[in-house]
């Protein structure tokens, strides 16, 4: 066995054809998998994939101006379903408020909700263990079901499905924050993006992060009639506050409970609700409702007011002092790459009827309105944006590993043509690293990405595999200096004496990364290292010996002058 | 008796430890120090990220959000804009009220920022136009915000009335916030006690009676005043108290509020007066959860308690105490017919996480020693075996020393390391066998043979993990949130490399002179 490996090694990298064949196959394997990745997504890339959680949270958010009840109804809505499920241990149901904070929570603003129309229901689900079905495609599966038949009973009503991230939260997979200088105008393009979103293949959870406009009425004061009859404007707020919100106007304490007791007056629930919603309605009920000057007089409160119906102010959001609005999804399984691109080629096509539009930086747009000339940007936010991001700072590392390594194999060989051969040898790895990812993506159920703890593995890997070229050269340099062997005879024995230890270490690595891969963030790192590693073998056994015959390895070891 | 006289480190430190009595001292302190790190250092699901901000909210009653905008929100966000390290300003303006959000890098010191903005509000609170509410700033505190236990109470009896299963959670609550290491304790859902004044607007309009007379007539009277002090003659001390004239809704209820016709009209004779919870409201907490027939019971209401831990404690350990103290109160719940659900237990997440991982790694180990006995034989997969509890003990020490916890990354980072640790460990055992059964060495002595074995293969080792450990480097400069996420792995690979180097130079030569058994070279030889 060792001798034959060390013949094999002898005469293959005498053999000049044969050399040739091995360098151009690998130079083939190197450009096709990475072909892999760009243009024909054989291998799709995602920052995290999703984790198998016990719990996640739904948020149900209705239009603006909805009442608490409404929204009761919604969530009852959903809580039917919830009830069908087999794995789900118990669930809670939060209205007008955030459930208790979690970490996806803090960054999509669960802890400020406080309004009538928001709810989070918390679903807790079976331990894992116990449960066969892992809780992304629990989500997967519920999602469309409770949206379509909850989201109907009331308009712009939207139902979101929050699962704890794998890794650090964000806002959503994908934001579009569009900014603009006028309100209508972000408006109007924050709903076209948002109905490209909806078309999106891939994207779920679509949401405009905006008010909508709402009706409401106005009480007008008569300034001159409120100063004949002796009243107040002060005096006619406090009253309609009183009348219809309530207001705690005393206090009792007391040993018995935990507070104070308030005595809270209002108008009892049933002679408060107006009767219908228009002017008329309204105006009925405040007719009832008197004030009294300081002389004693009464006066109603009609006498001095008129009603005016009007549209409720919608909240006004910027970023970094700009104004602007933002267009979220979720992406349902799938990377959010690919749905962002297919989205942002939707809108260059289709919204070319009422704008202008250009293209900045990588992916972002800027949109200029052809009547108006009001200018508006697209700039792409939330996991992509961190996605990219990542994937570049990881890809810097990488560089500025492969360039450590270089000088670290300079220092240590006085060559730069070992260090080359050495560098060759680890970027190989490459090969395994996507190869492997695409054989993972055939045994899964779900898309296996190429993630960040790919990258992660990816740098780990040249690392391992110079060490493997390292302790090869080494052994080759110290038989030609100390046993006087010949370079080709020298190699051959260098190469099947480390073979043994190459091996172990690599089924070492191999061994300790099959229980990585098997874990949902880690996925990715395991395979890498599984895969890479493999890959580093064959490098440092076959084309590293190769290249080492290629080169003057007299001069490079410096043994002409000894 | 040592003839071979080693150039590279790994031969000096084989040959100082190989007949010295105090390796094996070192080995046992070393497991023993890794032991001690396992089992005190904080547990955690995921690792502690440093993310700052701090969030100003300031009120204008009575402004539109345009008028908000412009008045409040615009020249906020531009003081906010001074501040150093702050990499996004979002903002709010609504109607009544403006919100401004400052979130800083990642990374930067959770004190210094929220300090930053305090202080930067503070020195211009003279900009907020008149008639504006103090600001609020709130700090950004992912330890206290993100409770760690959560806990749903909801009443067994169908008759009890709102505020009571608060109060009595209430009680409970105090309990629990006094535990160890406790931040901060809260309460969702349920409601406060409160008398309630409800109004018939038909009557108030029939006894021609304004809103304004009945606060009159109730403010009149709930007014509370300290005891008079008086003395005798005899100079003694006699307390005079005034009773509070509103003890009960009655009290209430017999308010007088105006004379209609000659006689007094009491209160509810227009209103419902009633002793009962907060009816204004809106929110609410309520609770499904399955039986063991599979059913879920009717939606009821419930009141959450959650509990989050101090910066840098265990999760665990908090979670267990909050439990015990749960359990110590069965009693007292059952007595008053609240029932309790453990909706969220960090603490045990964790230590899940960490016990399947800490499994994990040792089942790794199992397998690569199974590979080496195949491969090498068992004395020399025992040995390696031994090596790599030695590396992750130091590992964990110095981890534990850094301040770092015990979560799925830094275990990822193990078992990452794992693989590679084991190599050099593996590569001077390898070298070390190849002397031993190579013919020239047959008449070397065997101390001779582990040195010599070790310092040969030295060179190449140190470089070849001083390879690995700089392809570690730049990962920790990687920022955003994924950089602080993955930082254990940069923080531990190194450290589990170079204690690998030590180990493999230290323990592999001084059990292989012990457990090695050298080969007969007078019979065959075996390669």
């Amino acid at each position: 066995m060792f001798k034959k490996f060390q013949n094999a090694v002898f005469e293959g990298i005498q053999n000049p054809k044969k050399r040739n064949l091995i360098l151009g196959a690998t130079f083939i394997a190197f450009v096709l998998s990475v072909l892999m990745i760009a243009p024909s997504k054989m291998v799709l890339a995602k920052m995290l994939p999703g984790k198998n959680n016990d719990t996640f949270t739904i948020y149900t958010t209705l239009a603006e101006g909805s009442s608490i009840e409404q929204t009761n109804r919604v969530t009852e809505c959903v809580a039917e379903f919830i009830k069908k499920e087999k794995n789900v241990e118990n669930f809670e149901i939060f209205l007008g408020m955030g459930a208790p904070l979690d970490f996806a929570g803090l960054i999509k603003g669960s802890h400020f909700k406080n309004s009538e129309n928001v709810a989070e229901i918390v679903v807790n689900l079976t331990k894992k263990h116990h449960r066969d079905e892992p809780s992304y495609f629990m989500v997967q599966r519920i999602r469309p079901s409770i949206q379509e038949s909850c989201t109907k009973l009331y308009d712009n009503t939207t139902i979101t499905f929050v699962e704890p991230p794998a890794g650090p939260p964000v806002l959503a997979a994908i934001v579009a924050e569009i900014y603009g200088k006028d309100a209508d105008g972000i408006r109007e393009l924050s709903n076209r993006v948002k109905e490209v979103f909806e078309k999106t293949d891939g994207l779920v959870d679509v949401e405009v992060m905006q008010d909508e406009i709402y009706d409401t009425f106005e009480v007008e004061v008569d300034g001159t009639k409120a100063s004949l009859s002796g009243i107040n404007l002060k005096q006619l707020n406090d009253v309609l506050y009183l009348a219809f919100e309530g207001m705690q106007i005393a206090v009792k304490n007391s040993d018995v409970v935990n507070d104070q007791i308030p005595i809270y007056l209002s108008l009892s629930l049933e002679s408060k609700k107006f009767s219908s919603k228009d002017i008329d309605a309204i105006k009925a009920k405040l007719s009832s409702l008197k004030l009294m000057n300081s002389a004693g007089m009464m006066t109603p409160i009609t006498e001095l007011v008129t009603i005016v119906p009007k549209n409720s102010n919608p909240m006004i959001m910027s970023k970094n002092l700009h104004q602007m609005t933002n267009v979220m999804a979720e992406t349902d399984m799938v990377s959010q790459v690919y749905p962002l691109i297919e989205a942002r080629d939707a809108i260059l096509k289709n919204f070319s009827d009422k704008y202008e539009i250009e293209k900045i930086g990588l992916f972002n747009l800027k949109l200029i309105d052809k009547n108006s000339k009001n200018v508006y940007e697209l700039i792409w936010d939330g996991e992509m944006e961190v996605t990219l991001d990542t994937f570049v700072e990881l890809g810097a590392a990488f560089i500025a590993a492969l360039v450590l390594i270089f000088l670290l194999m300079v220092v240590y060989y006085k060559s730069y043509t070992l260090s080359g051969i050495i560098l060759l040898g680890s970027f190989l790895s490459i090969i395994g690293v996507i190869v492997g990812h695409y054989i993972m993506d055939l045994f899964v159920s779900d898309t296996f990405f190429l993630t960040a703890t790919s990258l992660i593995g990816f740098i780990a890997l040249i690392g391992i595999s110079s060490r493997n070229s390292l302790l090869l050269i080494d052994f080759t340099a110290s038989l030609m200096r100390d046993n006087k062997m010949p370079k080709a005879e020298a190699i051959a024995y260098a190469t099947a004496t480390r073979a043994k230890p190459i091996f172990l270490t690599a089924a070492a690595i191999i061994l300790a990364s099959t229980l990585l891969a098997g874990d949902a963030v880690f996925g990715g790192l395991g395979v890498a290292l599984i895969f890479g590693t493999i890959a580093a073998v064959v490098a440092s056994l076959i084309i590293v010996p190769i290249l080492l015959y290629k080169a003057d390895l007299n001069r490079h070891f410096n043994l002409d002058d000894a | 008796m040592n003839s071979y006289k080693p150039t590279d480190i790994a031969g000096k430190l084989a040959s100082g430890f190989l007949r010295n009595p105090l390796t094996v001292v070192l080995g046992i302190f070393l497991l023993s120090i890794g032991y001690l790190a396992l089992s005190i250092m904080p547990r955690e699901e995921n690792p502690q990220m440093v993310v700052s901000g701090s969030t100003v909210i300031v009120a204008l009653p009575g402004a539109s959000a345009a008028e908000i905008q412009k008045a409040i929100v615009k020249p906020l966000e531009r003081k906010l804009k001074e501040v150093k390290g702050v990499e996004n300003i979002s903002s709010m303006a609504m109607d009544n009220v403006g919100i401004v959000n400052a979130a800083f890098f990642i990374g930067e010191a959770k004190e210094d920022s929220n300090l930053k903005i305090y202080d930067k509000i503070m020195q211009n609170s003279d900009m907020f136009p008149k008639g504006a509410m103090n600001p609020i700033i709130k700090p950004l505190d992912i330890d206290i915000d993100i409770p760690v236990v959560s806990v749903a109470f909801y009443s067994k009896n169908e008759k009890m009335s709102k505020t009571e299963l608060y109060d009595r959670v209430k009680e409970i609550q105090h309990h629990i916030n006094g535990l160890k290491n406790v931040a901060v304790t809260e309460l969702k859902g349920g409601n406060k006690h409160q008398f309630n004044v409800e109004v018939d607007l038909d009557k108030l309009s029939g006894y021609n009676i304004s809103m304004g007379q009945i606060v009159q007539g109730v403010q009149s009277l709930s007014y509370s005043v300290p005891a008079v002090k008086n003395r005798t003659k005899e100079n003694e001390i006699i307390m005079l108290g005034v009773k509070n004239a509103i003890e009960s809704a009655d009290d209430i209820g017999n308010i007088i509020i105006a004379q209609y016709m000659g006689s007094p009209i009491y209160l509810k004779q227009i209103a419902k007066v009633t002793s009962s919870y907060d009816i204004q409201n809106f929110k609410s907490a309520t609770i499904s959860k399955k039986d063991e027939s599979g059913n879920f019971s009717q939606l009821q209401n419930q009141v959450t308690l959650s509990v989050s831990k101090l910066q840098g404690t265990n999760a665990v350990i908090i979670a267990d105490a909050v439990k015990s103290e749960l359990e110590s109160y069965k009693e007292f719940l059952n007595k008053n017919e609240i029932g309790y659900v453990i909706t969220r237990n960090d603490g045990q997440r964790a230590d899940e996480a960490v016990n399947e991982l800490v499994y994990h790694l040792l089942l790794s180990i199992v397998i690569i020693a199974i590979l080496l006995i195949v491969v090498l034989g068992w004395r020399e997969s025992l040995i390696v075996t031994f090596t790599v509890p030695a590396i992750l003990a130091i590992t964990l020490f110095v981890a534990y020393l850094t301040g770092q916890t015990i979560n799925r990354i830094t275990l990822f980072a193990f078992l990452l390391s794992l693989g590679l640790l084991v190599d050099a460990a593996i590569i001077v055992i390898e070298n070390i066998h190849r002397h031993y059964h190579s013919k020239e060495s047959a008449n070397k002595s065997v101390d001779d043979i582990m040195i010599e074995a070790t310092d040969e293969i030295g060179p190449p080792t140190n470089i070849a993990t001083l390879a690995i450990i700089m392809t570690m480097v730049p990962m920790a400069f990687v920022g955003q949130m994924m950089g602080q996420f993955m930082k254990p792995i940069p923080a531990n690979v190194p450290v589990a490399l170079i204690a690998s180097l030590f180990v493999a130079y230290i323990f592999t030569p001084y059990l292989a002179v012990r457990i090695l058994k050298k080969p007969d070279f007078h019979s065959e030889e075996k390669h």
